[in-house]
């Protein structure tokens, strides 16, 4: 995984205490007052201050503003001035639907302005405390309750500093940028703004929720399938009862605009187009290159996606099975590139077909490589040999799946099958058994069921069809007859007690070992770069897991030009993890093309402020809230979906999609920097 | 499916201002409080649709929870009963936070108050009364003048500049009837009410049912007040006003007077209308049963020739509907025109023959529970070489005003009975128009004699009254089953042409009225305060009770009808009736297909890319 993460967050205050109190000039941080005004400047380490340091090369950060306070590191840091502008963004993303937000952040940014310019404001200081209080206390949703409280927190601990500041004629401009995000914002990879498509569903308006997620990438229906949803894991909604279904209403929204409401893609959506000669390639047609190429064409590249197979979609075409995802849905959306003029090539092998010079050598300005992970780990077991008759890889096993499906190729299944592995692609191959005529199939993971990274609701459903699971049991050896596979040897685990990160380990119980009859052994434990793609001539290192080497965030590989993303960079990982990395590369290599350089982003910088300080904090809700259900797909019957591959899980009712809209709590919070110079744009 | 219930747990205990109360688990504060008499002032919210979107935040409470030092502020309308919670409503800072909320409010609310239609029956007002407004420091005119106004529609009027972001319309217009034609637009201080598809109120998915001018708490939405051009015509020598008024006018009009509600006023209304000057006094009562007639017939005819099923056609929004939704059951649609058109073009046409009058100089005034039939007056094949049948017409609420302009107090009236001898008697029948399954009941009554010759024994047809959204029955009329279905709400109607699109439901007959209730409670009919449709049981019964003390109760038995066709028309579906009563409609679908560049350049407070 590329880029950032997100990490829950503590108190907040600890981290920020022991690495700003030193060089901390004054502030008001989640209750505490802060003030070193005074002291001689001598005594005060002020240099030791690492992390607030520079916002930017060269441009240190003066003050810094957010939802619990604000934090001055400069004494000449005029307030008035950095209020204005903080309340001012808070005036623009207000939703206006209640009254103290709508109208409080508009006419106490109306009053600082009016402080700041030197003129005679509608609002005195006890006047804007008034609103300010007002817009704390009652505003709906998490922007208006918070964007007011580090102006309370100077107003009622500072008022000499600001009423000194609009004693002089006029504050001076300051330089700095503002930002907002919310818990689920920052817990996405693609940092899709979740309450404003959810608020576009409130407001009655689906087309303009799917409008949002399409800002970010193509694959909207599809994501609304399979994501992992770090967004509800950070959806503040879990403390009060349960997360907001986010992912059920992303789907909502794809699926409600097809038919007669669907949303054209057309060629004049690209603003400017770029001459003939801008020519990008991007290598495999998954999630990271169609989000990549998505985001080139729209700002006017000409792509051509070269993938080895005859499909696009990648690992959530041959990955994800039919009955999570039809495979019409996934390609309507891997369409869309084509709608934008892009080139689907087929049957183009890296490393068969082409090398990377070749593609230079062919016109391409830059490169990306978004080669996925499908080569299938071992189980590393005595006498395992994946040529023996019923040996699968997961992966290798949902290919097959994918070919049953599409009637290229009918698999059928009979006997016992048995899976080993956790994860999500355990739980496909599990349930796509079931579904090719497998008498029973078995589960081995050698973990307890709570340690599974396989989804919840994957896990649950793969029970329900009647999958048997073995906990905390492991293959010893592959057993084997005339070449084909006829069972496993097992071996029992116990937990070990948990170390230093609380982690327990398992270990083996010496004498367990038992034998269990199969026809089929499907190996899902993971996954790595196909071997022979990546050749020494083609420049582009790769590191010790197998994996292309790219840096993190602008994704760029050891060779200039090339860029490298998704699976192929990360190791196996989620749908939204590549789309993301997918839009970084549109943006590096835009970014390397037109400057030939990639240049500073200031929101992922200021992403990484709020993440090494652990804001956005969700510890707490305040206020009683009254309980809400959450949604669930409508599903088929256990019984009759397990021998079927159509979709299991149904779109929900508009009525339902409004319910749950309402659900969101819409914790935004924005926060500020105060810099010594202007920051410079970063790529958009 | 709800995956989380509230656990059934014992009765929460919590106290408001010292008072010991009990509440159910996840109950509001303001629920409970009002189950124990105790105001709190709201203004967004609204019970009866269970709309609490938390937007206007007046409705504010102090709460101290135990285990905690500080009390809180909250909004009583989404914040539950905690047991051990202690609840002040009026502490002096309640009180303050409440006043400044208002203002607030006020920052940007068209305050020209005495110009407003709900100038003395406006909740906004109400609201700044209770909380004890003192000042209005916010209020800028400039911003007020930034929001808009939409006066496109014949029928409906959305006044932005009064709105004050409810969202009770769009709560009404998407959730209650289903046409979702509003949704929320813009952002901070641009949020207002908007159109979801159509570039105006008249050209959008909007069918000007008008249900949501009866949830708006101030003057934002509203007909198009067109009393002046009724008195333009009352005190014009030249023009000789024919007047006529819905079935359900008569048992919606008296409460705006004082009178109980329910109150039969026609006897009222007709002496009202004297009073103001009206030259001729109609029943559109008597053109309901007319349309029984012409409806009767040619539902018999669609039968014999096995076209199913046929809708009614007397509701205008319920058209608009079907032209804007669903053009593709136009054919399905009854040719009869509405009652109130059939009035018009018979006034206009017979009345003047009759009468000896000059039809040029006649002005026909129609009084609706109805804003759909503004809607419906102006439609282009309801006039004939540029001369509609009705020329104006006033919902229920602006006769009230009307009446008001006139100094006429209702309720001081004697009852006055109408003397035209040719358009003014109705049947028990053409009554019970104004109500859900009352359409049904009365075709069913004459169809009954036009295919067995006799009349029907047991005439209430009980079977086909009642208030779910969709009913349905098999009515033996002779040797033929006819299978009906009523339909009331949009939402209903919305369900049933699915349904019949789909083909999983059998009907030869139904009825369908866009308002929930029926006409009893339309668009056009009086507001209330907080309230959706008080009175529809109230009135119901009244029009039942009209039915059953007729003497005649059969549209075909009405002496008045009989005569219309014996002098005029000859036969019911002749080919003179066909001409002057019958009508066609038009596919006025919008366009639903959007771009995603129309829909980028739309978008605000996203981080846009492009």
């Amino acid at each position: 995984m590329q880029g950032e993460h997100w990490e829950p967050a503590g108190n907040g205050l600890g981290t920020m205490k022991e690495n700003t109190m030193a060089r901390l000039y004054y502030g008001v941080w989640n209750g505490l007052v802060l003030d070193n005004r005074g002291r001689s400047a001598a005594s005060d380490p002020f240099s030791e201050f690492e992390r607030f340091g520079d916002f930017n090369e060269g441009n240190p950060i003066r003050a810094f503003f957010g939802d619990l306070g604000f934090l001055v590191f400069d004494p000449k840091v005029s307030l008035v001035d950095a209020f204005w502008r903080y309340l001012d963004e808070a005036a623009k993303q207000s939703c206006g639907r209640c009254t103290p937000c709508r109208m409080g952040t508009v006419l106490v940014r109306d009053s600082l302005d009016r402080l700041r310019k030197g003129m005679v404001p509608q609002l005195d200081f006890e006047g804007i405390r008034a609103l300010a209080q007002q817009m704390t206390e009652t505003s709906l949703c998490g922007l208006g309750q918070t964007c007011a409280k580090a102006l309370l927190g100077a107003l009622d601990h500072f008022r000499d500093r600001l009423e000194a500041e609009v004693a002089t004629l006029r504050v001076p401009e300051q330089n700095g940028m503002t930002y907002m995000t919310a818990p689920c914002i920052q817990a996405c990879p693609s940092k899709i703004n979740v309450p404003r498509y959810i608020d576009y569903i409130r407001d009655g308006k689906p087309e303009h929720s799917l409008g949002v997620i399409l800002q970010k990438y193509p694959m909207a229906a599809t994501c609304g399938r399979v994501c992992v949803r770090f967004c509800e894991m950070a959806c503040r909604r879990n403390l009060v009862d349960q997360a907001v279904s986010i992912k059920t209403l992303k789907r909502y929204v794809a699926d409600h605009q097809k038919g007669k409401r669907e949303l054209r893609f057309n060629e004049d959506l690209i603003a400017h187009p770029l001459p003939e000669d801008m020519r990008v390639a991007v290598v495999g047609a998954g999630p990271a290159g169609v989000s990549c190429a998505y985001h080139l064409l729209l700002r006017g590249y000409h792509v051509d996606i070269l993938e080895a197979g005859g499909t696009a979609g990648g690992m959530a075409a041959i990955g994800i099975p039919a009955y999570r995802l039809p495979k019409d849905v996934l390609k309507s959306e891997t369409d869309i590139i084509t709608a934008l003029g892009g080139r689907f090539l087929f049957k183009q092998a890296l490393g068969r077909e082409y090398s990377v010079d070749d593609l230079f050598q062919r016109g391409y300005k830059a490169v990306f490589l978004a080669l996925g992970c499908q080569q299938g780990t071992r189980l590393g077991v005595k006498d395992e040999d994946p040529t023996l008759a019923g040996y699968e890889a997961g992966i290798g096993f949902l290919l097959k799946v994918h070919d049953h499906i599409a009637g290229i190729k009918i698999t059928r299944l009979s006997g016992e099958v048995v899976v080993v592995g956790g994860g999500n692609v355990a739980m496909d191959c599990v349930r796509s058994a079931l579904r090719m005529g497998a008498e029973k199939v078995h589960l081995v993971y050698r973990r307890t069921r709570e340690d599974m990274p396989a989804d919840e609701e994957e896990i649950k459903a793969a029970e329900e069809e009647g999958a048997i699971f073995h906990f905390l049991s492991n293959p010893a050896a592959v057993k084997s007859e005339d070449g084909r596979v006829i069972g496993l040897e097992l071996v029992k685990m116990r937990s070990t007690d948990a170390d230093a990160q609380g982690r327990r380990n398992v270990q083996a119980i010496p004498g367990t070992e038992h034998f269990m009859p199969c026809t089929t052994l499907i190996a899902a434990i993971g996954q790595q770069v196909q071997s022979g793609v990546i050749q020494s001539g083609d420049g582009v290192t790769m590191n010790r897991w197998n994996c292309v080497d790219a840096q993190p965030i602008n994704l760029m590989t050891s060779r200039p030009g090339v860029f490298a993303g998704g699976d192929c960079a990360s190791g196996p990982s989620t749908l939204i993890h590549a789309m993301a990395n997918g839009l970084q590369a549109a943006r590096s290599i835009d970014d390397w093309i037109q400057l030939g350089q990639v240049r500073f982003s200031p929101r992922v910088r200021m992403r990484r402020i709020l993440n090494e300080h652990k804001m956005l904090n969700s510890d707490c809700v305040d206020i009683p809230v009254k309980l809400e259900y959450r949604v669930h797909h409508p599903e088929l019957d256990p019984e009759v979906r397990k021998y079927m591959f159509e979709e299991v899980e149904r779109t929900i009712s508009p009525e339902e999609a409004y319910h749950e809209a309402k659900r969101c709590m819409r914790c935004y919070r924005i926060y500020s920097v105060i810099t010594e110079h202007p920051i410079p744009e970063g790529a958009s | 499916m709800n995956s989380y219930t509230v656990e059934p747990s014992a009765l929460i205990k919590a106290s408001i201002n010292g008072q010991a109360v009990t509440a159910e688990a996840n109950e509001t504060i303001l629920s409970c409080a009002r189950r124990h008499q105790i105001h709190i002032p709201t203004l967004c919210e609204m019970q009866d649709i269970d709309h609490a979107p938390g937007t206007c935040r007046v409705c504010l409470v102090e709460i101290h929870m135990p285990g905690r030092e500080q009390p809180q502020t909250v909004t009583s309308c989404n914040t539950p009963v905690h047991d051990g919670m202690e609840i002040q409503t009026r502490t002096p800072r309640i009180r303050e936070m409440q006043r400044l909320q208002v203002e607030l409010l006020l920052a940007d609310h068209n305050q020209d108050c005495a110009t407003c239609v709900r100038h003395g029956n406006c909740e906004l007002q109400d609201v700044c009364q209770f909380v004890g407004l003192q000042s209005n420091r916010f209020f800028d005119p400039v911003r007020v003048a930034s929001r808009k106004v939409d006066r496109t529609s014949p029928a409906l009027i959305r006044d932005m500049t009064k709105c004050i972001r409810c969202q009770r319309c769009v709560a009404l217009c998407r959730d209650g009837q289903g046409v979702d034609a509003l949704v929320i637009t813009g952002t901070g201080q641009d949020t207002a009410v908007g159109l979801h598809y159509g570039p105006s109120q008249k050209d959008s998915t909007c069918v000007t049912c008008g249900q949501c001018v009866l949830v708006c708490p101030t003057g934002a939405l509203g007909a198009r007040d067109e009393t002046d051009a009724a008195l333009d015509m009352l005190y014009d020598p030249e023009i000789i006003t024919v007047f006529q008024f819905a079935p359900a006018v008569r048992v919606g009009f008296g409460e705006e007077f004082g009178m109980p509600p329910g109150s039969n006023v026609e006897g009222e209304i007709i002496s009202a209308l004297r009073q103001m000057g009206a030259d001729i006094v109609l029943d559109t009562n008597f053109a309901a049963d007319v349309v029984i007639m012409e409806e009767s017939t040619e539902l018999l005819r669609h039968l014999s020739a096995n076209r199913r099923p046929t809708f009614t056609s007397c509701c205008p929004a319920w058209i608009n509907f079907a032209e804007r939704h669903y053009p593709d059951i136009l054919p399905l649609l009854s040719s009869t025109k509405s009652p109130q058109q059939c009035l018009g073009k018979i006034a206009k046409t017979y009345l003047p023959e009759r009468m000896g009058l000059d039809p040029a100089r006649i002005r026909v005034i129609s009084i609706m529970p109805c804003t759909a039939k503004k809607d419906e007056r102006v439609r282009g094949q309801l006039a004939e070489n540029g001369v509609p049948e009705v020329d104006l017409v006033l919902t229920t609420r602006e006769f009230a005003r009307l009446l008001k302009r006139q100094g006429i107090n209702l309720a001081t009236l004697e009852k006055s009975t109408f003397d035209n001898p040719y358009m003014t008697n109705y049947s028990g029948a053409g009554a019970i128009f104004g109500t859900t399954g009352g359409v049904m009941e009365a075709a069913v009554r004459t169809m009954y004699k036009t295919v067995t010759g006799k009349e029907l024994d047991q005439m209430e047809l009980t079977q086909l009254r009642g208030f779910e959204g969709i009913r349905s029955a098999t009515v033996q009329v002779g040797d033929l089953e006819v299978k009906v279905a009523m339909c009331h709400g949009l939402k209903s109607a919305r369900e049933i042409v699915e349904a019949v699109r789909a083909g999983t439901v059998d009907f030869d007959f139904i009825e369908i009225m866009a308002c929930p209730g029926g006409c009893v409670d339309g668009g056009g009919t009086l507001r209330s305060k907080k309230a959706y449709r008080p009175f529809a049981a109230k009135r119901r019964e009244t029009m039942f009770a009209i039915d059953r003390n007729a003497k005649i109760r059969q549209s075909h038995n009405n002496p008045q009808v009989k005569a219309l066709y014996e002098n005029f028309l000859e036969h019911p579906y002749s080919e003179k009736a066909h001409h002057l009563l019958h009508t066609y409609y038009t596919d006025r679908h919008i366009n639903m297909v959007r771009t995603v560049k129309e829909i980028w350049n739309e978008i605000t407070m996203s981080t846009m890319v492009y």
